[in-house]
């Protein structure tokens, strides 16, 4: 299209815009309110997912060692455990500390620690854990390999917190996944069903362009803009809503949902993919409307 | 120019042309008449690949608009003029913008667009008016502003569907003057009309159809130089018969 081009279609698109300014308007509000579920659901993924990295920060193994390891078989021993994938910092932990941290524990209770006679407790390797190592599966993995090394009596996790953190992340991430698609279909309809209006109320002139010569990408492309511009807007309107909330909650309510790992706000990052998610939307919206039209 | 063989186009198992063939050559003037319901629009419509033949080939332009894929319509119809009846002028916008879209649609460069629309206003005389809306204006004014829309792209072929047939005839008369003096550029003008009137002033080639059928191609009609059609001139001749007797 000689001459004409994104310059064109974007003078046009807020033409139509203004045209059918309550329509689009309306279209704008409708648009914001799916979004605003979409943004907020973005905000709890955010957050649970920051949360549940911030427990893997902290996932960690205990290998229990045999009784009389010599040196050597424990430094042995370290450099197989170092080996292995996953394992960010190891500890040597002797049988001494861990009755100490016994004793500790059982404050007041020492008579039953007495009773024992000798120290019953193994010498272990406390292991921290690479945060993808945070599910069930791979933790299981990796305590058999452990478990299968000579020395090794026995190896521990928190299988149960392991478990329970896989599951949430599953359910965060799968449930968050599929509202997103139901939210975008539903702004998709939203959307092409603003730009059908648009369209009609334009009919005459659609079809008079097509009649002196117009391509279907010269009428196709001013739609499409304001489709986008319609999405694009409604996003930025429900981003708006949500900060407004967030930042005007009263301070005692964010500090206790703050807790244990504080509760943030969309990063500027999260805010632009979901406008321009969202614009991706409107020019698909627009689309789906155009082409049917133009059939 | 145009070329017709064997054109035939149904409705729903009605059939509104049959077997339609004939040629128009470059620069020619033809008139297209008959009653309601022969077929004039179908063909008009057909040539403009508004709507597609079920059989037969169409050549405009050394174009085979039977065979034509939609995406190349767009391009075809740049090189033809068409004026419809109703006039099909945008409402909200005014003359000027009206005709700007013709030029904006093909592509014309922003700079030229001003200039192209005021020169072409001019040849229809209605420069004065480029900053009205269509429902300000005369049923003649909309038809001159849809002609001079038809031809802002300096089409090599015009093709009207009853331009006349919501007109006075004062008015009539102008749109036909204008359509002369295309047709005196070198564009081929092809003109659907009931206004037998005209077609016998004018004296070009008339192709008359009925119920889907051409049943006579002008062909045989000698070519006489045109009349003048303008009042000024008809009465000019009214005078001069008045002086030379019967």
């Amino acid at each position: 299209m000689k001459g004409y081009g994104l310059f064109y279609y974007i003078a046009e698109a807020f033409r139509g815009f203004r045209a059918n300014s309550l329509v689009n308007l309306l279209a704008v509000g409708t648009i914001s309110m799916a979004m605003f579920i979409a943004v907020f659901l973005m905000l709890v993924f955010l957050n649970v997912r920051t949360a549940v990295h911030s427990l893997g920060d902290r996932l960690e193994m205990s290998v229990y060692l045999k009784d009389g390891l010599t040196g050597q078989e424990k430094d042995f021993l370290l450099m197989r455990i170092k080996a292995e994938p996953g394992v960010k910092k190891t500890r040597f932990f002797s049988k001494t500390e861990a009755l100490a941290l016994l004793k500790n524990e059982l404050k007041g209770q020492e008579t039953l620690i007495q009773g024992l006679g000798e120290n019953p407790l193994p010498d272990s390797y406390e292991l921290g854990l690479d945060r993808q190592y945070a599910e069930k599966d791979r933790l299981e993995a990796l305590a058999k390999t452990l478990s299968g090394y000579s020395g090794v009596e026995d190896v521990s996790y928190g299988k149960q917190g392991a478990e329970a953190l896989t599951s949430l992340y599953k359910l965060v991430t799968y449930g968050g996944a599929a509202l997103a698609v139901l939210l975008g279909v539903a702004v998709l309809f939203i959307i092409s069903n603003s730009v059908r209006l648009a369209l009609y109320s334009r009919r005459q002139e659609i079809e008079l362009m097509q009649w002196i010569g117009a391509t279907r990408g010269f009428i196709r492309g001013p739609f499409l803009i304001e489709g986008m511009m319609l999405a694009m807007l409604g996003s930025a309107l429900a981003v708006g809503i949500l900060a407004g909330l967030f930042y005007s909650l009263p301070q005692d309510i964010v500090l206790f949902l703050s807790r244990p790992n504080g509760l943030d706000f969309l990063p500027p990052s999260v805010i632009t993919y979901i406008i321009i998610g969202g614009g991706l939307l409107g020019l698909t919206g627009g689309l789906i409307s155009v082409s049917a039209f133009l059939e | 120019m145009i070329q017709l063989y064997g054109v035939t186009k149904s409705y729903e198992g009605v059939p509104a042309l049959r077997k339609v063939s004939f040629a128009v050559d470059k620069g020619e003037f033809v008139f297209l008449t008959g009653p309601s319901g022969a077929g004039k629009t179908t063909l008009l419509k057909i040539l403009f690949c508004a709507e597609r033949a079920d059989e037969g080939q169409i050549i405009v332009q050394g174009i085979n608009a039977f065979r034509l894929n939609a995406s190349n319509i767009p391009y075809l119809r740049r090189n033809m003029g068409f004026v419809f009846q109703d006039y099909k002028l945008l409402p909200h916008k005014s003359v000027f913008e009206n005709i700007a879209l013709a030029l904006k649609v093909v592509g014309a460069p922003y700079g030229d667009i001003e200039r192209r629309v005021y020169q072409v206003l001019k040849k229809v005389g209605m420069e004065g008016k480029r900053h009205l809306t269509p429902p300000k204006l005369s049923g003649g004014e909309q038809q001159k502003i849809a002609v001079a829309r038809a031809l802002v792209n300096e089409p090599q072929v015009l093709l009207a569907d009853e331009p006349t047939g919501n007109l006075d005839p004062q008015s009539g008369l102008d749109v036909f003057q204008l359509f002369k003096d295309i047709n005196m550029k070198g564009t081929t003008v092809v003109v659907a009309t009931h206004d037998w009137e005209m077609v016998k002033k004018l004296q070009r080639r008339t192709i008359t159809m009925e119920r889907g059928t051409v049943t006579d191609d002008g062909r045989r009609a000698p070519l006489r130089p045109l009349p003048p059609v303008s009042p000024k001139a008809e009465n000019e001749n009214k005078q001069k018969k008045r002086e030379t007797g019967p």
